[in-house]
């Protein structure tokens, strides 16, 4: 074993058999499953819901149990900003790149201001 | 060879004819990569650039970091594993914390492949395309591909995710290199642009009630469900229960207008 370490291919290995093929697997099986699918079906809206419903909540687990550099911000210091990002979205013709700039400033500025 | 070919039927060639809107395949495929270099190749890079981070601090080499972005295509799942690496779990749980995470890609492809595909188009295509499918490719794509010409849209999605993928690839590598040396206010900064971009994109994207529902529902359960569902699975269980939600909503404003 330790050979194959040295190898370099151990890396590789366990990136394909416990990274790759379990998460590939998933979208392997999604191809078969939208086969009989048409775009007009009405199954489609509630996948469809189910797919956002699914992001906003990652974007949720990752405010409230944040790793790395967020994790040292407070609570606070992670739901002001995406607030701050989406009044400026409103406020400014629905304009993402407003939501990004005025939500990253925000939370730079949180970090220096908590740290 | 005689010269008495008969001519084809003129209904089957505008049939068989592509629909196209004035543009070759290979000019949709470029349309495509010019999309994704006018801002989403950046927000997906920019996303990534903390994964390169994570690899280096468990120990993998800055390839291994660029290949679990091009095989793994999933920001999360990569976190994960690597975080799983550090932490010095066990192989299979690994595996199957990885194979959870990426349940959800299974509503995102279902919604998204039935856009791009034409009658022809062939298996391997498809399983490429669905390779492609992650989080940002998605939310984009929903977005932009209804708008390409039927024939054109493959085209275009593989032209918009090659862009995607070499953005994140370069700032998978980059990251490697250079997360450690930030200061930390502006790390954060960089890990909030995942957050702040998607619900953007998503409220952006919300052209019916359906869709603006499954966003706050989404956000409102995170809490709920990391208290309550079990590890691991609790972003299934969130998504079924708040998109299943917003759909009854909706159902319930349709009978509502009919009524």
């Amino acid at each position: 074993m330790s050979e194959v370490y040295d190898q370099g291919l151990w890396p590789w290995f366990v990136l394909i058999f416990f990274g790759f093929l379990p998460s590939e697997v998933w979208r392997m099986l999604s191809v078969f499953l939208a086969r009989g699918i048409d775009e007009s079906s009405p199954w489609l809206a509630w996948v469809r819901a189910v797919a956002t419903a699914l992001l906003a909540g990652v974007v949720g687990k990752l405010l409230l149990s944040p790793n790395g550099a967020l994790a040292t911000l407070p609570l606070w210091g992670r739901i002001g900003p995406l607030a701050v990002g989406m009044i400026a979205f409103f406020l400014i013709r629905r304009s993402l790149f407003a939501a990004i700039v005025a939500g990253e400033a925000a939370i730079i500025a949180a970090g220096y201001w908590a740290g | 060879m005689s010269g008495a070919q008969s001519l084809p039927d003129p209904a089957m060639m505008a049939e068989d004819a592509d629909d196209l809107g004035g543009r070759s395949r290979s000019g949709w495929f470029t349309e495509g990569m010019r999309q994704a270099m006018s801002g989403p190749m950046l927000v997906v890079a920019v996303s990534l650039l903390s994964v390169g981070g994570l690899a280096r601090d468990a120990g993998f080499s800055v390839e291994i970091a660029v290949a679990s972005t091009i095989l793994l295509w999933a920001g999360p799942a990569q976190v994960l594993f690597f975080g799983a690496v550090a932490a010095k779990t066990s192989w299979p749980i690994i595996a199957l914390t990885i194979s959870l995470s990426s349940v959800r890609f299974v509503p995102m492809v279902v919604s998204l492949l039935p856009m791009l595909r034409t009658k022809r188009t062939s298996l391997p295509t498809l399983m490429l395309a669905a390779h492609c499918i992650a989080v940002t490719v998605w939310a984009e794509g929903m977005r932009r591909i209804p708008l390409v010409p039927r024939d054109g849209r493959m085209a275009f999605f593989f032209g918009f995710s090659l862009i995607c993928f070499v953005g994140t690839s370069i700032s998978t590598a980059v990251g490697f290199l250079l997360i450690g040396e930030l200061p930390r206010p502006l790390a954060a900064g960089l890990l909030f642009m995942t957050p702040i971009y998607f619900i953007a994109t998503l409220t952006r994207n919300a052209k019916r009630p359906i869709d603006a529902w499954a966003l706050v529902l989404g956000l409102a359960a995170a809490p709920l469900t990391e208290a309550f569902a079990p590890r691991g699975l609790d972003l299934m269980v969130l998504g079924l229960t708040a998109g299943t939600g917003a759909w009854l909503i909706q159902r319930h404003l349709d009978a509502r207008m009919r009524a």
